[in-house]
């Protein structure tokens, strides 16, 4: 209520005396707060208010009589009265309800299907399921799949599991395939000239060392997460070495500053280190290139992988004598033919050309 | 009444008469004599007095306790005090008291504590394990279903052949409603010792009673099952205990059912969440004030004789004193554990509940 | 001992129970002269007289209410409802009185009452008289919902759903009622509450069902041994509180899962049943489970019924597919 009247007493009381305010206008009050003590022919009572809000007015001063049911007190404002319940306590706030539609994107899953029993006996089983043809409704793997795969598998025998050189490769070659851009550019050299038993790897190396100096961006290493690139001073070419116990790739340290014997020497100690295995891993660390000698056992022209965060690695084929035009004569040379793959995020097929042809002119160029 | 009947050459076959008593006017003066001779004895009124006084005292404290957030919902009997108090001064403690959800001086003077009535309002089922009666039937929420349990209770005494009597307070609205019929009429025909009390307040949240029903008066309902009736001037605490001993011993002594309409009127709002002043005229309560139950029995047994200004100072602070060692009680109460929600679900917790029951109490635990 | 249908083992419970406890009192309408209109109470009015029979007034929200009362008093009424369809009436003192007692008074006073009712389609009733709608009490904390099959189930269960302290609601499925006869002896002795019965074993498919509804499953059952499949068949009984453990450790051994009841879909009990099989029992499944069921339209007037009720057909056709597929 706004207006508060002087409550019925009791026993008849018709009317009070004001003995003393204990409110004044402006003052804040809360329910049973004492507001003013009156007199009645009986007693003196305080009257407590009976509700929360805040005095504007005041009926009467001390001493003043004030009949039962006629105005005592005024508040500034209508408590607020109507709850819009009859029990309990409906919550209300300003919040104001934003809502989009959504509309649910409906993609087609890749997951294998398969029942969770049939899941959890694939696993009980060891099978992957990714490699279970499934016979059910709907491309359904069934229990009969996967006891099928299993049992293959089992007349198969447990499968070797990856170690050292081998695990290492396959891990790398993953990564490899994850990161990397690649292209391929091949070409052949002209080494009809070069005397024979010659020390083609040294040679290469050489050849290499000249074209990174002629195209630094191939000698470099990228990283695709920040996409930041360092191109090299230093030039360390990681040599591929073929072992029984798998794929080495030692590293052919400062190669620019070194003369073919020592070059020649460095090679030779190095695959005696990994033939023995005895390399010290950081030999075959954090080299800037790589060179693949694969045609001292077959090939001519490969796409090798290159391994970050090195951008490039060069491949040799097999030597061969080739049928080649000279001016309008054939004629038959010795012909090396060269595979330049290249990490395309940070090389381009520009520098990847010219680096190649460096090389070939370098081989080609060399004069005893 | 008007003449039922297609015709004049129809004739009567039944009809009825429903009386109302009253002994005192609203200042306590007695207006109808002779008064019943336990009228002037004090072992007779003076409980039903202190009764009224007592939840008066306790009603204004819920009241406060419910706008300081101490007490969820509560729906006030201020103005009501009268009926429940003088019904129950005449049953006896074997007797089974089947309540709405306004009755507060009944429950309280059958012995309910009022820590339990503000454990319940309070939102704690432990409000209904009365540690007084017993038997007595908690609070109830859905209107009028009560009538037919207290028709069962009645019928289970009837059954064991006991001299006990259930006794139902009912609203207004409830009798609009099927339970009440349907439960008026087995009483009816099983002849089951059951008594019916309508406080009749006029108002059924915001429902005046000449919207609630047609009929002239509610009593009369219960002709409908064979079951007799009268009305009573529900603020005259006199008038309504005379009317609930002859009905209640009459049922007792295998008479049957009875049911007593109680004129009273509803001076608080429905619930502390409601406010009357939306649906009724403020005057109107004002004028109603006139004929509170409380001023018209003090009058009466002061100027008998049988009451004192003393004995009111010491009645009113002795409930005051009463009322905040209940609150403080109350207060004091802790809430039940989390787990508590899975006791006395069943006799015994079943095995599928076992784990519902783990988890609350590992997400509860401390 | 006799070999009785299973409305007469209803009738048999409710004369021992009555003969046992003197608390016991029966109360419907036409249950005390007329013996109930399927006969369940014949007799007892004879034996026990009009103030443990009681032939109440049309009125079967006062039944509901009127049996909570007597049981709060430490009565056991058993309180006829003479067909499910009619049950409604009495939600409110089963829902809001029922099945709260004895949690809102913390076990001051409790509910020990029984209301049973004749339920499910069939007999070619008219319109309301084949409802199935044991899901609505199913739901309710504080109930218990117990389902016969059997003659000797209708006798143990209904024994130990009177000597329960807590309410039970007892369907009868009436199409049952006199289709099988079997022997039970008048022993006193109750079945356990609360779990399911295993009533064939098998290995390759588990059909959980209640009711009438084991008729069917048991014929489907049947068929699908003669095609090499081999059916388990459960009969939940207690459909709340709910024995899930049987149902799992069945499950766990089949793979595969039919759930056959004559109540519709939707909101069934068998989706309680779907839901806790794939809560506990997702890894065991080789195929999802399937339900059985009426459809979620209104029951059909007679002419229909048989359209809508499951078949032994329709489970057979469900079983299969289901093996078919994983």
């Amino acid at each position: 209520m706004k207006i508060f009247n002087l409550p019925d007493l009791g026993e008849g009381l018709t009317d009070a005396e004001v003995v003393e305010w204990y409110v004044k206008p402006g003052d804040e009050v809360t329910i049973d707060t004492p507001l003013v003590s009156v007199e009645t022919a009986k007693a003196v009572v305080d009257i407590p208010s009976p509700r929360s809000g805040q005095i504007t007015r005041l009926f009467g001063e001390v001493g003043d009589i004030i009949e039962t049911g006629k105005p005592l007190v005024e508040f500034e404002e209508e408590e607020p009265s109507d709850t819009g319940t009859v029990v309990g306590k409906v919550e209300t706030s300003d919040e104001k309800l934003e809502e989009k539609a959504v509309v649910i994107d409906r993609k087609k899953s890749a997951r294998v299907k398969a029942t969770p029993a049939v899941r959890a006996l694939a696993r009980r089983l060891d099978v992957d399921l990714s490699i279970v043809s499934p016979s059910g409704r709907d491309g359904t793997v069934t229990v009969a799949d996967v006891e099928r795969v299993a049992k293959r598998l089992k007349d198969l025998g447990p499968p070797e599991l990856l170690r050292s050189a081998r695990r290492t490769m396959a891990v790398t070659m993953g990564r490899a395939q994850a990161e990397v851009a690649p292209a391929t550019i091949m070409d052949d050299a002209d080494i009809d000239h070069w005397p024979k038993d010659f020390d083609v790897t040294v040679r290469l190396a050489r050849a290499m060392s000249v074209a990174c100096k002629a195209e630094p961006s191939l000698n470099a290493w990228y990283d695709g997460h920040s996409m930041g690139r360092r191109v090299l001073e230093k030039i360390d070419i990681a040599i591929a070495v073929d072992t029984p116990d798998g794929l080495f790739v030692p590293v052919l340290r400062d190669v620019a500053n070194r003369n073919d014997d020592d070059l020649r020497s460095g090679i030779d100690c190095l695959k005696i280190d990994v033939r023995a295995r005895t390399i010290p891993p950081d030999e075959m660390r954090a080299y800037t290139i790589t060179l693949s000698n694969y045609g001292t056992i077959a090939g001519r022209y490969a796409v090798p992988v290159v391994v970050p965060p090195t951008v490039a690695i060069v491949g040799a084929g097999r030597i061969e004598n080739r049928v080649i035009p000279v001016d309008t004569e054939i004629e038959i040379h010795r012909i090396l033919p060269l595979t330049l793959t290249f990490d395309h995020r940070a090389v381009t097929g520009g520098e990847a050309g010219r680096f190649l042809m460096t090389m070939i002119s370098d081989l080609e160029g060399f004069e005893r | 009444m008007k003449q039922s009947g297609h015709s004049e050459h129809a004739k009567q076959v039944a009809a009825f008469e429903i009386t109302f008593s009253r002994y005192l006017d609203a200042d306590g003066n007695v207006v109808n004599q002779p008064l019943p001779r336990w009228a002037s004895d004090k072992s007779a009124t003076l409980p039903i007095y202190r009764a009224m006084v007592l939840c008066r005292t306790f009603d204004r404290k819920a009241l406060n306790l419910q706008r300081t957030g101490q007490l969820g919902t509560y729906g006030s009997p201020l103005g009501q005090e009268a009926i429940g108090a003088s019904v129950v001064s005449v049953m006896r403690e074997e007797d089974v008291l089947v309540p709405s959800y306004r009755e507060f001086s009944a429950q309280l003077h059958r012995g309910v504590s009022m820590q339990e009535l503000l454990l319940y309002w309070g939102g704690d089922e432990r409000g209904s394990d009365f540690q007084g009666p017993r038997e007595d039937f908690p609070i109830c929420v859905p209107i009028a279903t009560h009538v037919c349990h207290a028709a069962g209770i009645a019928t289970a005494f009837k059954y064991r052949k006991q001299d006990r009597v259930a006794v139902c307070f009912i609203g207004d609205g409830a009798t609009s409603k099927g339970d009440f019929y349907e439960a008026l009429n087995v009483a009816g025909v099983w002849q089951l010792p059951l008594v019916v009390i309508v406080s009749n307040n006029q108002w059924a949240i915001s429902v005046p009673r000449n919207k609630q029903s047609a009929a002239q008066t509610l009593a009369q309902k219960s002709i409908a099952a064979g079951v007799l009736c009268e009305q009573v001037d529900g603020n005259d605490a006199i008038a309504v205990r005379a009317a609930s001993q002859n009905a209640i011993d009459r049922a007792r002594s295998g008479g049957g059912p009875y049911l007593i309409e109680a004129l009273t009127y509803r001076l608080g709002d429905h619930t502390t969440a409601d406010d009357a002043s939306r649906y009724r005229d403020t005057e109107e309560v004002e004028k109603q004030k006139q004929l509170d139950p409380i001023k018209r029995l003090r009058s009466y047994l002061s100027n008998a004789e049988l009451w004192s200004e003393e004995d009111e100072c010491a009645l009113v602070q002795e409930c005051e004193q009463k009322v905040e060692q209940a609150v403080k009680d109350y207060l004091n109460t802790p809430a039940q554990p989390a787990q508590a929600i899975f006791d006395y679900l069943y006799a015994e917790l079943p095995a599928s509940l076992q784990t519902q029951y783990d988890e609350v109490v590992s997400n509860n635990h401390g | 001992m006799a070999e009785i249908t299973l409305v007469e083992a209803v009738n048999l419970a409710l004369a021992r129970e009555m003969e046992n406890d003197p608390n016991v009192v029966v109360l419907g309408e036409d249950v005390g002269v007329d013996g109930g209109v399927f006969r369940a109470t014949v007799g007892l009015l004879e034996k026990f007289g009009s103030e443990r029979v009681l032939d109440t007034p049309l009125a079967e929200t006062m039944i509901g209410g009127i049996a909570v009362g007597m049981a709060a008093q430490g009565l056991r009424p058993v309180a006829e409802i003479q067909f499910m369809g009619f049950i409604y009436p009495t939600i409110d003192h089963i829902v809001s009185h029922a099945s709260r007692l004895r949690n809102r008074t913390r076990g001051r006073l409790s509910c020990p009452m029984v209301l049973r009712a004749p339920y499910g389609g069939g007999i070619g009733a008219p319109e309301h008289h084949s409802e199935s709608t044991e899901a609505l009490f199913a739901h309710i904390p504080g109930l218990r919902v117990v389902i016969p099959s059997s003659p000797a189930r209708a006798y143990g269960l209904l024994l130990a759903a009177i000597r329960d302290p807590d309410p039970v609601i007892f369907l009868e499925p009436k199409r049952i009622y006199r289709l099988v006869k079997q022997e039970v002896e008048d022993n006193g002795e109750t079945l356990p509450l609360d779990v399911c019965f295993v009533l064939r074993p098998g290995t390759d498919i588990t059909i959980v069902t209640w009711g009438a509804m084991t008729h069917e499953s048991l014929q489907a059952a049947e068929q699908l041994q003669e095609q090499g499949i081999s059916a388990e068949v459960i009969d939940v009984a207690t459909l709340k509180p709910l024995d899930m453990d049987t149902i799992l450790d069945s499950v766990e051994k089949t793979g595969r899962c039919v759930i056959v009841h004559e109540a519709a879909r939707s909101g069934g009990w068998g989706a309680e049943i779907a839901a806790q099989l794939a809560e506990h029992g997702l890894l065991n499944l080789l195929a999802p489970v399937q339900r059985v069921t009426g459809y979620d339209t209104v029951m059909p007037l007679f002419r229909l019924e048989d359209k809508y009720m499951p078949s032994t057909e329709r489970i057979v056709n469900t079983a299969q597919s289901v093996m078919e597929f994983a």
